[in-house]
């Protein structure tokens, strides 16, 4: 099998790897950087569970290939556990009870992370529109959204900047 | 299960999570027909590899004479699409997933037997049984009622559903020689210790069991599964750990899902909406190997209800077809009785006209009840007006088409629970036999050991499961686990109260904290306990048949709530599963066998934005038990369903005999086309 030269920054640091062309981010991200926050709960692109930032955007890692991520940033869950918005997220999940198995929680914090960069207060639409992607089987939803709605918009106001278009070959 | 902290901070240990330098992968060649003989197979690890049985292990476990034996590896034949066949192995997934290309397998395809009314009276679906009625009874007690102003029939359908945890199924096995390490996400690490032992002649002994942090369950994950014995097999076999994690698409295939049940029901009634006796054909889809077979009965058994009916009789079959065994599924039978019961109570609210809530409360039980199938129940007059009441129906009911359900809820509270407590270096642990797995156990344990030995409740860890550390167990399931572990945790902490008495004169929190102690018990228990539970809906469809729930809300008797966050959080999450088993959950086969779901969505799974919120309350009616807790966790699969068909059902002026109620199926209705 063809292997590829991959380099991208994950979470700020610099990884450098080889893969099979065909491998996955999400594979990347967890078998060779061993960052397991971000799950994989199918194989069709369906759940959200693997949900990552690529240059700011949130994506589903198992629909990108680790090479297409090259000279890219990606940040996963781990990468963020220092932001202060991230931060407010997770109290508010917790308090609001926004997980059960926890399973699609890091997928569900990269989705509402990005959506309230976007939009500090978005109503109770936005925020279900924005999280259709991501499947959660226990909470039914309502403890996210409730966990959402409750942070508190702070100094985190930076715009992100559109990413480029992925390069499918 | 890992500290919520941890999970949400993505450090969570799921079977994915596990993994050794030198783990070998393993991927499964499973059989692309519903039905047929395998004239060949060449490549792989094969039948002859495995030459074990599948145990009866975990919820429902069956002794019954007339559950068969599913091999691990299909070898001539396969009776569902998905039957696992061959293995192969490759030191990553992808290498694994490969190396499916080097087995091959000629197939002889049969003709499907799919529908299991047609398969009471059909060639068998596996060669070497006489019938494929594999569990059929009657129960309650034969009446004849000749006098009733009405008599209202119907045939009622729930079809199946995939349990479908955002984590899928996995395992990982490895062994050292002597002895056998298996970590899995589970509801009972015993269960599946259990059956591992029994598929594979092992003693118990031998053989451990690690409960890895589970990512939902649902039911699916009680029990043992033929890959579990591959797993542990080829560890056994290559001496290098072996990992299989289920992809989304073998889930739908090949993992047990839920529901499943056709209903023939009759009822008798008066002009004044008494029921005077119920009488139905009980028919679940039970699969090839005739998996939980026990279910058709358990649901013949429930099926009055809260409802003081005085005549009942069922004939319940359970019916081998050709697809993957039926499993419990959130609710496990509960479930099924209900919408059988409560969509012929809405029948008779029709035909009489007699309002939904007066109906019931005519035929609700106004003193202590037992029913003819041996069903004992309280009271339920006053919990049924209190419910509605608190849900505002009445006022609703004058502007608007609510629809309600009223229900029991039996926990599967027998054989009790386990638990063990150890108090070392000033921390406590404790094992207990329900695992957690998103029920936040961790706060009803800590809440009530802190209460009852004086502790600071940080102090206090749940641990995961884990059978070197627990001797015996049963699991978390049929919303028993606070019920029978919480009574568990308390008689043990009784103990190790005693035993700090008896070493140093007298007890207090600092006393036990200044010593060791290990103590455990196994705490039977015997007979059952019943709550109620209650529901409203509203909702409207349109011309095309599109629904839109605009309210739903719930009203349970919990007895007492252990962590009251915890009990809105499971009642707003089984709503959604309810809700979804309404409008589009749903695993249907073409004719040919092939499934028509390939994605979480194709099987009706709710994303955010099709998931109505519901409004839950409670009330606190203490059980015998100390802690005063009754059943909770699938109060909301029951109840919900049958509420919000009936508010569809009459936003659309049509019949609703079955779920999922698809848009289809609602303008055909509309248009007066029979199904
Ligand atoms: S793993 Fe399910 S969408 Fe990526
Ligand atoms: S918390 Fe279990 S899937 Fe979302």
């Amino acid at each position: 099998m063809k292997k590829v030269k991959v380099e991208l920054k994950l979470n700020g640091k610099q990884f450098k790897t080889e893969v099979e062309a065909r491998t996955l981010l999400v594979d990347l991200v967890r078998e060779l950087a061993d960052q397991t926050a971000t799950h994989i709960g199918c194989d069709t692109s369906n759940c959200g569970a693997c949900t990552v930032l690529l240059d700011g955007r949130p994506v589903k890692s198992c629909t990108v290939l680790a090479a297409q991520a090259g000279g890219r940033d990606v940040k996963t869950l781990e990468g963020l556990s220092e932001d202060p918005l991230m931060k407010k997220l997770k109290d508010q999940f917790l308090d609001k009870h926004g997980l059960q198995c926890g399973f699609c929680t890091s997928g569900m914090l990269i989705s509402s992370y990005s959506l309230l960069r976007k939009k500090q207060k978005p109503d109770e639409l936005e925020i279900r529109e924005s999280l259709s992607g991501n499947i959660c089987r226990c909470t039914g939803y309502g403890g996210i959204v409730d966990a959402i709605k409750s942070v508190q918009p702070g100094i985190e106001k930076e715009r992100v900047a559109p990413a480029p278009e992925i390069q499918r070959n | 299960m890992s500290d919520i902290v941890d999970i949400i901070n993505g450090k969570g240990r799921f079977i994915d999570d596990i993994s050794f330098p030198d783990m070998v992968h393993i991927a499964f060649v499973r059989s692309n027909y519903s039905r047929a003989k395998i004239l060949h197979v060449n490549g792989g690890y094969l039948a002859k590899d495995f030459p074990y049985f599948m145990a009866s292990a975990g919820e429902g476990a069956t002794d019954e004479e007339m559950s068969l034996r599913a091999p691990v590896l299909a070898s001539t034949y396969a009776a569902y699409l998905g039957e696992p066949i061959a293995v192969v192995t490759g030191k990553n997934r992808y290498e694994a997933e490969d190396n499916l290309e080097g087995v091959e397998v000629d197939y002889d395809p049969l003709n499907p037997i799919l529908d299991p009314e047609e398969a009471i009276n059909s060639d068998p679906v596996i060669p070497g049984v006489r019938s494929n009625v594999i569990s059929d009874r009657f129960v309650g007690r034969p009446f004849s009622i000749t006098d009733a102003d009405l008599v209202l029939e119907d045939r009622l359908e729930n079809r199946r559903v995939a349990t479908n945890p955002i984590e899928t199924r996995g395992v990982v096995a490895a062994y050292d020689g002597s002895k056998l390490t298996v970590w899995t996400p589970t509801q009972s690490a015993h269960s599946v210790r259990d059956g591992i032992c029994e598929s594979m002649n092992l003693p118990k002994e031998s053989v451990r069991v690690i409960q890895t942090d589970t990512g939902g369950a649902f039911g699916l994950k009680g029990g043992v599964y033929p890959e579990y014995i591959v797993a542990s097999t080829l560890a056994m076999k290559l001496k290098r750990p072996v990992k299989w994690i289920e992809t989304r698409r073998e889930h739908l295939m090949a993992s047990r899902p839920g529901r499943g049940v056709v209903g023939r029901m009759k009822i008798y009634a008066m002009k004044t909406g008494l029921i005077r006796g119920i009488s139905g054909d009980i028919i679940v889809d039970a699969g090839a190997y005739g998996g939980a077979s026990w279910s058709s009965g358990w649901i013949a058994y429930q099926v009055t209800g809260p409802y003081a009916i005085k005549e009942a009789y069922f004939h319940a079959r359970s019916v081998m077809t050709n697809k993957v065994d039926q499993g419990p599924y959130r609710g496990a039978g509960r479930p099924e009785a209900s919408f059988l019961m409560e969509r012929m109570i809405d029948l008779l609210c029709d035909e009489t006209g007699i309002d939904a809530l007066d109906l019931r409360l005519l035929n609700s039980a106004k003193d202590r009840f037992k029913s003819p199938t041996g069903m004992e129940i309280e009271p339920s007059a006053g919990f049924i007006s209190r419910a509605f009441e608190k849900m505002g129906y009445r006022q609703l009911a004058r502007t608007d088409r609510p629809g309600i359900s009223a229900f029991v809820l039996i926990p599967a509270v027998a054989d009790g629970e386990s638990c063990r407590i150890r108090v070392k270096n000033g921390r406590i642990s404790v094992w207990l036999g329900g695992v957690t797995h998103g029920q936040r156990h961790d706060l009803w344990v800590k809440s009530l050991l802190s209460e009852k030995l004086g502790i600071d409740p940080s102090i206090v860890t749940l641990e995961l499961g884990d059978t070197d550390m627990l001797r015996e167990g049963v699991g978390t399931w049929g919303s028993r686990s606070a019920i029978v572990g919480a009574n568990a945790l308390l008689k043990v902490a009784a103990k190790i109260m005693e035993s700090v008495r008896k070493k140093t004169g007298s007890y207090s929190g600092k006393n036990l904290l200044a010593g060791d102690y290990d103590e455990y018990e196994y705490a039977n228990e015997k007979g059952s306990l019943i709550s109620f539970g209650a529901n409203l809906a509203l909702a409207d469809s349109d011309d095309l048949g599109n629904v839109k729930i605009r309210t739903m809300k719930a009203y349970y008797d919990v007895g007492k709530a252990l962590a009251p966050q915890v009990v809105i959080s499971q009642i707003r999450g089984g709503a959604v599963q309810g809700a979804g088993q309404v409008l589009s959950e749903n695993l249907e086969y073409d004719r040919d066998g092939q499934l028509m779901a390939a994605t979480l969505s194709d099987s009706g799974v709710l994303n955010s934005v099709q998931a109505p919120d519901i409004e839950a309350f409670y009330e606190e009616n203490p059980s015998r038990f100390p802690h005063g807790a009754k059943g909770l966790g699938e109060s909301p699969t029951i109840g919900v369903p049958t509420a919000l068909v009936r508010a569809i059902e009459r936003s659309a002026g049509i019949r609703i005999r079955k779920t999922p109620v698809t848009p289809e199926n609602i303008v055909s209705a509309k248009l007066g086309k029979t199904e």
